[in-house]
């Protein structure tokens, strides 16, 4: 009985052995971990390709790696796993602001250099920040694009992920003050923030309350990618008169994207990313080479991507911004959903 | 309820039946061993200092299955310690950044905790008839409810004043104040379990409930303390998983409740009620741990570490009963 | 007397209390915001849950003998992900095909919960616990380690959701389809009657020549298959196949089962019941950004209302037993 249930831990625990080859590190390559927000994400695994890839190219290694959900609760094991392994540098993107900084701090006294990408936690838990695109313009983007679908005027809605998504909110909020701010915004009117927690179910139903509840909607901006799906096969399917536009990924939205009536979602935006995990693996090679600290105005080369500049964040810690959104329409996103 | 009939009566300590509850504890011990061993070849990392200086938050996990092995006992389940430990945690962050003296933190998350538990204990005795896994569905839905309604949209909470919080989370040399406290309240929790009348009767509920109300034991109030004490733990669960977060948010002890359970019934506790003792359940406790531990060392996909969870899970409750089914075949 | 009846009859059966309770939901609803109760919004709703309410079939069958199964959502995951890849690098492409592999998938998933249960004796909360991770591990390592087959890449399959037939939804006729076969395999088959027989007392059951291993197996599958259905619907119906979809939805399956009066010891609830059960859990979902609750509040007015239908439930069969005793005085 013992030796069966042994020999069943152990030939389980072979078989994991045998899997998951571990990079046994170029003698003078950097040790680079990149921790995901939980596994199974498409956007994810993009930028991690990407980044993997750079650093590779590079002479160092990197180990992706990933919490068994998406909480900070399961980053923070993670984390702790990671600061046994002597890592030279982390590379994160947090599943919440504040729960990780204890564990990141004690990474930092370790003597391990920590950067982030596409979620940030607080400024005292990293070094540094690579965003995606800067929040203001994201705002800025997704305002003008509400703009011109509605054809200036009427009601418009919001359907987020979760209501304590970091960076949805952070877009959110930029978006309503770029309204209040400029005139030309004036006859527009946001009628409801609706939250469809990432989970098609839900952003259906939110979707159809929201089209109920304002028969008169013109424009629904969902600055989430699983949300913008569902709001766009809901729109598409029910042959709407209201559009849509937001944060997506090409290869999800290539059946929804389009300028005529047949499709739901004239154009949307996202960043391009596997520049983002590009800039984010140099930025973190930088860091672990100390030719960089995350202090302000700091220069550094990411490869064919130029020199970039660390300016100050939101938050008050430092970030480097990777550029602005980019557009997809009709014309391009046959050629980008091959990419991502 | 359990189906063969003559099994559940056998739980009542007879000879024979302890002694092969006392193997089940002696394979687990020696599972134990091997899995250390294994970890140590399989992970370069896996040493005595780095196993302390991460145990701690498995260990917040550790405390939640010594009274969930109780209601296991019982024959009933608690799934909303998951939420208790998020509104626990939430509570207890909000009042550290009044100013409040530490003491009191503590307080208010063992009060919340506990008033959580009362509120699942308070509906499961008066509308007995009502199962406790949709109830406590119910519950741990409108905890983890009331926490994001207090955390309002930023869903997360950082604790200004970390001082108590770091001092919780101490150490004694390299061994953190938590394995103590664990090892401390799970003696405790075992000797009440194991050789209290209340234990007994705990035992005695979970083999037959009607029997036991007849006999003359207040079925009622031990299940309701039991499911407040539930609650109890739980916030002191949420005081030292804050310890390691400094923070609270609305995903903070997302899935406890399953992890809980899995260590209980890892260590020979059944969810049929009646059955295992406390011993089991804190090696195996301590097995599970330390085998997320070396396997994270090595990067192991979380999935995967998930998936070999699962199969010792199902294979710790099913092999003993295909040997012991094989042993009847070949008697007869 | 003739009133009189009725009356009892109302009162006596959950099914009608429920549906009292649902009615009285549909008309809260409908008078805070009128577009609840138009046709659409209704077919709307229907094919916005229709994996609960398949799924809630196979989960009264499993709890009317006593088990429970909260692996269901994974293996949705497993075999929705598997056609989502077969269709995505075009190994297949016609949608019989995909939804047989998908039942094909779940219902091997279920065979093996299903021996692991009948034939190991692991009980049922802890073996599908375990399959819980282990199907949602492999619903993973099938996806590249994290690719999603998206509305592109499903081809023809996802027509089958926006496909009418007589003005309603496919995904509705399934729906309807499984409701009415379940009704008559529940109560006008032996097989269905034998699953109430092992689910009221296993021992008496056995004493009469049920073969009481081989009906718990039988479940385990009957509910894999419709997750491995519920698996297809969900990728058709949302276009989109995602390793972690319907994390946690196991919990709407048994909590539609629970409202509708299925007892979790087993041997009680009908085929009734877990439709009246899921509709009102539907209603509740599609219903609260309808009133237009805040956002912060929905999750707790969703468990605060689960909560009160199940007391609710409780006390109203209390009276109504506390009549029938009564009468019985008379």
């Amino acid at each position: 009985m013992n030796k069966k249930l042994v020999s069943a831990v152990l030939c389980g625990t072979m078989i994991v052995g045998a899997a998951c080859p571990v990079f046994a590190g170029v003698a003078d390559g950097k040790k680079i971990a990149l921790v995901g927000k939980s596994a199974g994400n498409a956007f994810f695994e993009i930028a991690a390709a990407s980044y993997k890839e750079t650093v590779e190219a590079e002479g160092g290694t990197v180990d992706v790696v990933y919490p068994e959900a998406a909480t900070a609760d399961a980053q923070i094991k993670v984390l702790d796993n990671l600061i046994s392994q002597d890592y030279d540098a982390i590379c994160i993107s947090a599943n919440d602001v504040n729960a990780l900084q204890a564990k990141l701090e004690e990474a930092m006294d370790a003597g391990i250099k920590v950067s982030s990408f596409d979620s940030a936690p607080n400024a005292d838990s990293r070094q540094v920040f690579v965003n995606q695109a800067g929040t203001q313009a994201v705002g800025q983007a997704l305002m003008d694009a509400v703009l011109d679908i509605s054809g200036g005027e009427g009601q418009w809605a919001i359907l987020s992920a979760t209501s304590q998504a970091a960076n949805q909110n952070a877009w959110i909020d930029a978006m309503k003050s770029i309204m209040e701010s400029d005139e030309k915004y004036s006859k527009l009117e946001l009628v409801e923030v609706a939250y469809g927690d990432d989970e098609p179910q839900k952003s259906t139903d939110q979707t159809a309350a929201l089209l109920q509840n304002y028969p008169d909607l013109k424009v629904i901006c969902a600055p989430t990618t699983v949300g913008i799906a569902a709001a766009a096969k809901y729109l598409q399917d029910n042959e709407s008169a209201c559009k849509l536009t937001g944060l997506g990924l090409p290869s999800e939205m290539i059946e929804y994207t389009g300028a005529d009536d047949a499709h739901s979602c004239p154009y949307f935006y996202l960043w391009d990313m596997q520049g983002l995990g590009k800039l984010s693996a140099y930025a973190t090679i930088a860091l672990a080479n100390d030719e960089i600290t995350g202090a302000l105005d700091e220069t550094f080369t990411a490869g064919d991507l130029g020199d970039y500049t660390i300016t100050e964040a939101d938050d008050g810690g430092t970030e480097i911004v990777l550029g602005l959104p980019l557009e997809f329409n009709s014309e391009n996103i046959e050629e980008m959903a091959k990419l991502y | 309820m359990a189906g063969k009939s003559g099994r559940s009566i056998n739980n009542v300590p007879e000879s024979p039946i302890k002694r092969t509850i006392f193997s089940w504890e002696g394979i687990l011990v020696i599972v134990f061993i091997l899995v250390n061993l294994f970890c140590a070849w399989f992970s370069e990392f896996y040493n005595l200092k780095n196993l302390l200086r991460q145990m701690p938050v498995y260990l917040a996990e550790v405390f939640l299955m010594l009274p969930m092995a109780y209601i296991l006992v019982l024959g009933e389940i608690d799934i909303s310690v998951g939420s208790i430990v998020c509104l626990s945690a939430t509570m207890s962050c909000i009042v550290c950044n009044t100013g409040a003296p530490f003491i009191v933190v503590v307080l208010t998350a063992l009060v919340v905790g506990t008033l959580c538990g009362a509120v699942n204990a308070f509906i499961l005795t008066r509308f007995e008839e009502l199962p406790p896994m949709i109830v406590t569905l119910a519950t741990q839905i409108i905890f983890r409810g009331i926490a994001e309604i207090v955390l309002g949209s930023g869903g997360s909470i950082s604790a200004t004043n970390t001082d108590g919080f770091r001092m919780i989370g101490g150490k004694v040399g390299s061994v953190p104040y938590i394995l103590f406290l664990v090892l401390i309240l799970a003696v405790i929790f075992a000797v009440i379990l194991g050789k209290s009348t209340f234990g007994r009767r705990v035992y005695a509920i979970g083999t037959n409930r009607l029997t036991a109300y007849y006999s003359g034991i207040h079925v009622q109030k031990i299940r309701f303390i039991i499911y407040t004490v539930m609650g109890t733990v739980s916030g002191l669960c949420a005081l030292f998983l804050v310890s390691s977060s400094y923070g609270a948010n609305t995903t903070t002890g997302n899935g406890f409740e399953m992890d809980a359970i899995a260590m209980a019934v890892f260590g020979g506790i059944s969810s049929t009620g009646g059955k295992g003792n406390l011993a089991g359940g804190v090696i195996s406790a301590f097995i599970i741990v330390c085998l997320r531990v070396g396997l994270g060392q090595r990067n192991v996909h979380a999935q995967v570490i998930l998936l070999i969870v699962g199969l010792l899970l199902i294979g710790a409750v099913a092999l003993p009963n295909i040997i012991g089914q094989v042993k009847r075949a070949i008697k007869k | 007397m003739k009133e009189k009846s009725v009356l009892k009859k109302i009162t006596g059966s959950r099914e009608a209390l429920l549906a009292v309770i649902l009615i009285l939901l549909f008309a809260i609803v409908t008078v805070i915001s009128p577009s609840f109760l138009t046709p659409k919004s209704i077919m709307d709703m229907l094919k916005n849950n229709a994996v609960t309410m398949v799924m809630s079939l196979g989960m009264l069958c499993v709890m009317l003998v006593g088990g429970i199964d909260i692996s269901i959502m994974s293996t949705l995951a497993l075999s929705g992900m598997a056609i989502g890849m077969l269709l995505k690098y075009n190994h297949i492409s016609n949608t019989f095909v995909a939804f047989v592999i998908a039942l094909a998938i779940g219902a091997a998933c279920g065979l093996v919960v299903g021996l692991v249960i009948s034939r190991a004796d692991v009980p049922p909360i802890i073996a599908t616990m375990g399959f819980m991770y282990v199907y949602r591990a492999m619903g993973y390592l099938i996806s590249n380690g994290g690719e999603w087959a998206s509305a592109a890449a499903l081809g023809s399959f996802k027509d089958f959701a926006t496909t009418k037939i007589l003005g309603m939804s496919c995904v509705i006729w399934v729906i309807i389809i499984c409701y009415v076969l379940f009704f008559f395999f529940m109560k006008w088959t032996r097989t269905g009657r034998k699953i109430y027989a092992v689910g009221s007392n296993a021992n008496a059951a056995e004493v009469s020549g049920i073969n009481v291993k081989n009906i718990k197996l039988m479940v385990y599958v009957i509910m894999g298959i419709l997750s491995g259905l519920g698996g297809a619907l969900q990728v058709s119906v949302y276009a989109s196949a995602m390793p972690d979809m319907q994390q946690g939805g196991e919990m709407d399956v048994i909590a539609a089962c629970v409202i509708g009066g299925v007892s979790m010891s087993g041997g009680r609830g009908t085929v009734l019941g877990a439709l009246l059960g899921s509709l009102i859990l539907a209603t509740i979902a599609k219903a609260l950004p309808l009133v237009g609750f805040d956002a912060l509040w929905q999750n707790t007015i969703k468990g605060v209302l689960i909560l009160v239908v199940v007391v609710a439930n409780v006390v109203l069969q209390r009276v109504a037993d506390r009549s029938a005793l009564k009468g019985r005085e008379m």
